[in-house]
């Protein structure tokens, strides 16, 4: 008991001392997070809003495969990314392992099914009166589009919300492709667990904290949203 | 004539919803579309809208035959405008909200803003322009719903039922917006209301829908019967296991059993039975309401079913019976007629 107390103590210390290898390392965690992020909305938002709103043959199965995919571990996503850059992939040339590069493809993989599910279930959720009186009001096929994706703005924001919550805690990935490398591709999750290996807690305690008040605050960000939505 | 309708089926999987061997709709003229809940009112209006598109059969818009494909209705949308019976707003200003159809027909910020003006004064909200469509009132939101389709002076307003989730005050506003934009603004105006009265008070034309088919009447002394035969052998409608109506020789052919009726009420008379007893095509009942309507008058009477009959002003004054009275009606075969 005295040990979490006493690193729950030098943690805090070290979050107030703003200490240089823990900003570090949240900085990268924030900054490959964050990118992975827009770059799963760029792909997960218009592919969602297309899915909802077009109809074709095989939609439902579009939608269970995404819901599926919802369910995929990190490491198979790691393993997968892994075997396309690493020196014998195809990708290999570019030198992409262990960079935030790697990363940041592997958690856009691992979100852009989140991003286009949420996408899906935000955009079903508006009611079919907008589409037709887009429609009536005389706009084409992409007005009427906009006035949907306007209308569901919230829920697409809580999405993106829900999909940075589920990159900035992964560990999988960041571990397999990023290779946890100090100053580099070390993020929260892979320096807690490096530092849990070594025995060392207070720099976890403090990452931990950094990362459940992140946590906390993308929760009461996506409530927000959820709630905006509802009272739409 | 704005729309030629020939020969409109619609279709849902094998349900036939709309069944319309022809219809035209006059130019600027105010039109009502009466019937049931079911009878297809929302449906023709969805088509006529351009919403929808029929399962077959040939429209014509303004002597141009439609073409449902998609692209091709793009720019016959800009002048028919359908106002829904529980309208949704955009979650944005009032404002925004009329300016969205005003800014896809590309009309400069400075007409935009006098239009919008002008609809939300000709409504009674333009103290609302900058307000939140989503707290507006159900009322304020028809009108505001109402304002954003005639800010596009369309050709031709489709509204269906307008007044039915309103309040009185509302009802009213309603009604006298849509006769001053047909009058003032040359709109063709198509309604569809459940209210006969509002009907006749509003439109030059009444469309009667039952079951997807046009029928000649007002939407009124139509009943669910049963085709049967009499002890003599001879054909009868039964209405509610009570009443039982001779028909005429030639409705014999129908072969449904279940059927709807009507009855002309022009036809119907007011007699005196020497019995106590009504009996074949014979009802005996109460008068529950008089009005006058264009030099006759409509009596409706309680015979266990609402009855309505039609008569002059001079017959009338001979019978003179009030409400309240009992009074006794006579069917002639010839008034019943199977729709």
């Amino acid at each position: 008991m005295d040990l979490l107390i006493d690193s729950f103590i030098s943690a805090i210390r070290l979050i107030v001392s703003m200490d240089a290898e823990m900003v570090a390392i949240v900085g990268v965690s924030l900054k490959v997070s964050c990118t992975s992020t827009a770059l799963a909305g760029l792909i997960g938002v218009p592919l969602g809003f297309t899915i909802a709103f077009s109809e074709f043959v095989g939609k439902r199965m579009t939608i269970t495969v995404l819901n599926t995919l919802l369910a995929l571990p990190t490491v198979v996503i790691g393993l997968f990314v892994y075997a396309f850059i690493s020196r014998r992939g195809i990708f290999g040339p570019f030198d992409l392992l262990y960079t935030q590069r790697a990363i940041i493809i592997g958690q856009a993989i691992l979100i852009i099914p989140v991003v286009a599910a949420f996408t899906i279930a935000a955009i079903s959720r508006i009611d079919e009166r907008y589409r037709k009186t887009a429609m009536t009001l005389g706009a084409n096929r992409l007005q009427t589009a906009w006035i949907v994706f306007r209308e569901a703005r919230f829920g697409i924001v809580a999405a993106m919300v829900a999909a940075f919550g589920r990159v900035i805690s992964e560990v999988g990935i960041s571990m397999m492709l990023g290779g946890n490398i100090k100053g580099f591709t070390r993020t929260m999750t892979t320096a807690m667990a490096l530092e849990y290996d070594k025995g060392s807690f207070i720099l976890a305690v403090a990452l931990g904290i950094v990362l459940l008040g992140l946590s906390f605050g993308m929760n009461i960000l996506f409530h927000f949203f959820q709630g905006r939505v509802h009272s739409q | 004539m704005i729309y030629t309708v020939s020969d409109l089926i619609k279709k849902y999987g094998s349900r036939t919803v709309l069944d319309i061997p022809y219809l035209e709709v006059e130019k600027e003229q105010i039109y009502a579309l009466l019937g049931a809940n079911g009878a297809g009112k929302t449906t023709l209006l969805n088509i006529l809208g351009l919403l929808e598109a029929p399962t077959a059969g040939r429209i014509q818009y303004c002597s141009r035959p439609v073409n449902y494909a998609e692209s091709a209705l793009q720019s016959l949308r800009k002048e028919v405008v359908l106002v829904d019976q529980h309208p949704i707003l955009f979650t944005t200003t009032v404002f925004k909200n009329l300016e969205f159809g005003l800014k896809i027909r590309k009309i400069n910020k400075k007409e935009r803003y006098r239009i919008i003006d002008e609809s939300l004064d000709l409504v009674g909200m333009r103290e609302f322009s900058s307000a939140p469509a989503q707290h507006l009132s159900g009322g304020e939101t028809q009108r505001v719903a109402i304002a954003r389709a005639l800010a596009l002076s369309p050709k031709v307003f489709l509204c269906d039922e307008p007044t039915s989730s309103v309040d009185v005050e509302n009802q009213n506003i309603i009604i006298t917006i849509l006769r001053r934009v047909n009058e003032i603004k040359k709109i063709s105006v198509l309604f569809t209301t459940h209210d006969r009265s509002q009907a006749a008070r509003l439109a030059h034309h009444t469309i009667v829908l039952n079951h997807g088919r046009l029928v000649p009447t007002m939407y009124e002394n139509i009943f669910r019967g049963v085709l049967q035969t009499d002890p003599f052998g001879q054909p009868q409608c039964t209405i509610q296991d009570k009443i039982h109506l001779s028909l005429s020789g030639d409705q014999i052919k129908d072969k449904r059993k279940a059927v709807s009726v009507f009855i002309d009420p022009e036809m119907i008379r007011s007699v005196k039975l020497p019995g106590d007893q009504a009996t074949q095509n014979e009802l005996r009942g109460r008068v529950v309401q008089m009005i006058e309507e264009n030099g006759n008058v409509r009596v409706v009477v309680d015979a266990g079913i609402w009855v309505a009959l039609l008569i002059s002003k001079k017959r009338y004054q001979e019978i003179r019976f009030m409400v309240g009275e009992t009074i006794d009606l006579y069917i002639p075969p010839e008034a019943v007629h199977i729709i």
